[in-house]
């Protein structure tokens, strides 16, 4: 198993080289460059902009800029300078990344949480009223884009009288000391992006879980079980649902890239520290190494989610065999 | 004690006179007082007020960036040696006390206000003048420093410290808009001389200093609050500034507010709602956002919506490309009579009244109408919306519909079709593309939209690709600070890109200039020698009329400028956002 991972390690350095060369490549053809921003200023002279294009090093032809950054990247872990903020883009990016796993991770578990239950329940209750009703919602939840159900929560908000929208905290609370009323102030204010952020997983989930149970309680193994005379409790857990659980383990593992990317409109109209966001705004401003260097680590988070979720997988099913 | 004084009146009035009208009092905290007309009254010390900010700063040097949100953090942390009234928009006293101009107009020296202190304690002196100016603002490697403005007719002005209080700056020719440059922000040459050529750094090095995780204590400044903590992509406070240098009319120290903290959220709606949940104190909004916010007022919501006409903000306008690609179009774009009959076309009160919920007035030509000092009164040039007269201009200029397919024909039988260039991301700007697709497709006058990022709206412009474009630029008080712009052969001139200059800072290609684009080339070159207020506005006025009846580019609308306080505040005065110079937050204090 150690040389079967350590195996798809070393596979993984040239798919993000070639993954990294073809985000260069991408966001080389988008039109402008970052120095267009500076132009609609009256102070900044053509000198100036050429001084700035050379400062950046964007004078130097395109594979030099991609061939120093990688450089960069493998001799000292440089990921290179934001433009637009003068600063590395490591410590940028470490700056909000707390608070992004922060709620990645807990909308994760929460939408599993509640999904896979209600997966269960709406296979094995198939035709009956609860699961008709819910999987109404979840079609609902599924079609409804996670912004759109942010907007809504807000004016419900607004409607009531509350002051949480939008943000982690209160005013008077980000920049104070963890407190109790710190705290309750977060509960406050996380359940909006749990719901309008989780909704949709736990809709997908659901019928995910939903439809892998069905194809589990059919099978034959269950039905030999239950004639078998096993109590129907173990042969739905033992069974059924340790089966029927292996698809939504490779899932999870293709949902870490979402970490980075999955988020960005709800995290912007929710003002969430995120990084989503801040991949969005470094694409806009064409600040190349910022938005490279995000693109390469959700690459990353993909290709070591999938490896996480093989091995996982071998965990749960031991009729799984690395090969 | 500080006493009332008649010196920052009559120091507005100073611009071009040459003689030394004010003299300094030892330690004199400016007093701000006379704007009861503006609604001011005395207001007690203490509160917090919190803004909004669209997006975390990039960096916490002003000089370092060009960014809007770090300019409105900065606006509250540095003054300029002068600012304006908030009232008049004429130049006023603020870090220096006095100035004279030479005769000449070639020389400024400024007496520097006494007694003023940096934020940490230290002396503010004519150190930290001549360093900002030749160090920071005069380093053409300064990503925001403005160079270019402190390079006349090639020549570099210098700047000189005379002896601790005193300033003087040598111009190679006199420039009359000069003391405007003097409002930009001052910096502490005790924190950025390491980052500085005089204290050893590359020129580039400058850039780098204050990046937006700086040690607070570390930003220093002179204006009414100083940086107490940044929250990376969340909020950004400020707290009162001791050692501000302005008191208000009873000898009250200012700012009377105890803080000042920049929410940061992005999107424009999260901040609509944020202010309707009262966590926002002040907002500026849009035409689009009046009609909703107005009625919560009327309906007794705690905060209030002005509206006014400020004389900042970007008026839009459509130019047509007199250079462009396909021959044909580009002779008839050049054709005065063309623009014209378009200008007929141009149906300015359904934009006011739909795009701007009336929320604007007739537009001025280069110069907003509420500029008293300059404006010249051009609407009868403005014309009135009359499709048919438009028609028969068009038809008179040989541009009929000869295939009868309803869309006229150019000269070489081509349709008369063309791309309309415009910002997509903008309120304004999509839904002013539609009504001209509309209203000139009634005429046979065939326009495609093309949608664009507004930030790339200046850069296409200036790349020649496009044919029609709808744009803006900010007004400014005087109308020398707009002269690349409006100048024919200016950098910012793009209308006509063949006139520009073979190389920066040479001479426009005054041949292929029509004779009313020579005229106002030469007015703005007259103009900017000249010392003679009177002369210059001569000058002006009759470039606004050129501008009016030639129409180098056909302004839209002077949209006003709104925006919405909590009654928890008083003394609120509009503030478009970052003029420096134009800082009204120390005045505001909580009721």
């Amino acid at each position: 198993m150690l040389t079967y991972a350590l195996r798809r390690i070393l596979g993984m350095v040239p798919t993000l080289l070639l993954i990294s060369v073809v985000c260069f490549v991408v966001i080389r053809l988008q039109p402008g460059s970052f120095i267009d921003q500076y132009l609609e200023d009256p102070r900044v002279t053509r000198e100036t902009v050429e001084l700035v294009t050379r400062q950046l090093g964007l004078d130097q032809p395109a594979y030099v800029q991609y061939l120093t950054w990688i450089k960069g990247i493998v001799t000292e872990g440089d990921f290179g300078y934001s433009f637009v903020n003068g600063r590395p883009v490591s410590s940028l990016i470490w700056e909000r990344l707390g608070w992004t796993v922060f709620l990645a991770v807990l909308t994760l578990l929460v939408s599993w949480a509640i999904a896979i239950p209600l997966g269960i329940y709406t296979a094995l209750n198939r035709y009956g009223p609860g699961a008709t009703i819910l999987n109404f919602f979840g079609y609902v939840s599924l079609a409804t884009p996670d912004f759109l159900v942010a907007l809504l929560l807000i004016a419900l908000v607004l409607n009531f009288g509350g002051t949480n929208v939008g943000g982690l905290f209160s005013p008077q609370f980000i920049d104070a000391p963890w407190s109790l009323a710190k705290f309750l102030d977060l509960l406050n204010h996380l359940w909006i992006p749990m719901i309008a952020i989780g909704l949709e997983g736990v809709a997908g989930l659901m019928r995910q879980m939903r439809a892998s149970m069905l194809d589990v309680i059919n099978q034959d193994y269950v039905r030999t079980a239950r004639a078998k005379g096993l109590a129907a409790n173990r042969v739905l857990w033992r069974h059924a649902v340790r089966n029927a659980v292996n698809p939504l383990i490779s899932l999870a593992g293709l949902s870490l890239p979402s970490l980075i990317s999955g988020t960005i409109i709800a995290s912007i109209v929710l003002n969430l520290p995120t990084i989503g966001p801040f991949l969005y705004d470094s694409l806009l401003n064409k600040d190349q190494y910022v938005a490279m260097t995000l693109l390469l680590f959700s690459a990353l988070l993909l290709l070591v989610g999938n490896l996480l979720a093989d091995l996982a997988l071998a965990w749960a099913d031991p009729r799984i065999r690395f090969e | 004690m500080p006493t009332r004084s008649p010196l920052p009146r009559l120091c507005g009035l100073a611009g071009l006179v040459t003689l030394a009208l004010c003299s300094g009092a030892l330690a004199a905290p400016k007093k701000v007082t006379g704007y009861g007309s503006l609604g001011i009254t005395n207001g007690k010390p203490g509160g917090t007020y919190t803004l909004a900010l669209g997006d975390s700063p990039q960096s916490l040097f002003y000089y370092g960036v060009i960014d809007n949100n770090l300019g409105l953090i900065s606006q509250q942390l540095f003054d300029g040696l002068v600012e304006f009234n908030y009232a008049t928009y004429k130049v006023e006293p603020a870090l220096a006390e006095s100035w004279t101009i030479s005769p000449d107009g070639r020389t400024y020296t400024f007496r520097l206000r006494q007694g003023v202190k940096w934020s940490d304690g230290q002396a503010f002196d004519a150190d930290d003048v001549v360093f900002t100016y030749s160090q920071i603002i005069m380093n053409p490697e300064a990503r925001a420093g403005d160079a270019a403005s402190f390079k006349l007719d090639g020549k570099q002005v210098e700047v000189r410290k005379v002896n601790a209080n005193t300033v003087r700056f040598v111009l190679p020719r006199p420039s009359p808009a000069f003391l405007l440059q003097m409002r930009s922000f001052i910096m502490p040459k005790h924190k950025l001389l390491r980052y500085s050529q005089e204290g050893g750094a590359k020129p580039a090095d400058i850039n780098t200093a204050w990046p937006s995780n700086v040690r607070e204590a570390d930003v220093v400044g002179t204006g009414p609050f100083r940086l107490s903590n940044y929250t990376a992509g969340q909020k950004v406070t400020l707290t009162r500034n001791p050692n501000y240098w302005k008191v208000d009319a009873r000898g009250t120290k200012l700012p009377y507010l105890a803080g000042l903290e920049f929410l940061i959220i992005r999107d424009p709606q999260a901040q609509v709602a944020q202010f309707l949940a009262g966590n926002i104190d002040q907002l500026n909004i849009s035409g689009a956002q009046f009609p909703d916010l107005k009625q919560r007022e009327v309906a007794g919501a705690p905060f209030k919506v002005f509206r006014s006409t400020a004389l900042f903000g970007s008026p839009p306008f459509v130019a047509y490309n007199f250079d462009a690609k396909n021959a044909a179009l580009a002779r008839v774009f050049s054709d005065v009579r063309f623009r014209r009959a378009m200008q007929s076309a141009l149906n300015r009160e359904r934009i006011i009244d739909t795009v701007y919920n009336g929320l604007a007035s007739a537009p001025g030509h280069g110069i907003a109408p509420v500029n008293r000092e300059w404006y010249a009164n051009t609407t009868r040039q403005l014309g009135s919306f009359n499709l048919a007269a438009a028609g028969q201009a068009l038809d008179a200029l040989g541009l009929r519909d000869t295939n009868r397919d309803g869309i006229r024909n150019l000269p070489g039988g081509g349709n008369l079709e063309f791309d309309l260039t415009y910002g997509t991301d903008s309120s304004v700007y999509p839904a002013i593309a539609t009504i001209l697709q509309s209203d000139f497709a009634r005429i046979g006058v065939k326009v495609n939209l093309r949608g664009i990022l507004s930030s790339r709206l200046l850069s296409t412009g200036q790349s020649g690709d496009w044919e029609m474009i709808l744009h803006a630029f900010g007004d400014q008080p005087d109308p020398e600070l707009r002269k690349p712009i409006w100048q024919p052969g200016g950098a910012l001139y793009y209308w006509h890109r063949s006139l520009q200059p073979a190389q920066d800072g040479g001479r426009p290609n005054l041949t292929r200039m029509a004779s009313w684009e020579r005229e106002i080339y030469n007015i703005f070159e007259d103009a900017a020698v000249t010392t003679s207020a009177s002369r210059r506005k001569a000058l002006y006025t009759r470039w606004q009329l050129l501008f009016a009846q030639n129409l180098p580019v056909t302004p839209i609308a002077k949209p006003e400028n709104i925006g919405a306080v909590s009654n928890k505040f008083g003394n609120y005065i509009y503030n478009l956002g970052v003029i420096p110079g134009y800082n009204p937050v120390p005045l505001i204090y909580q009721k």
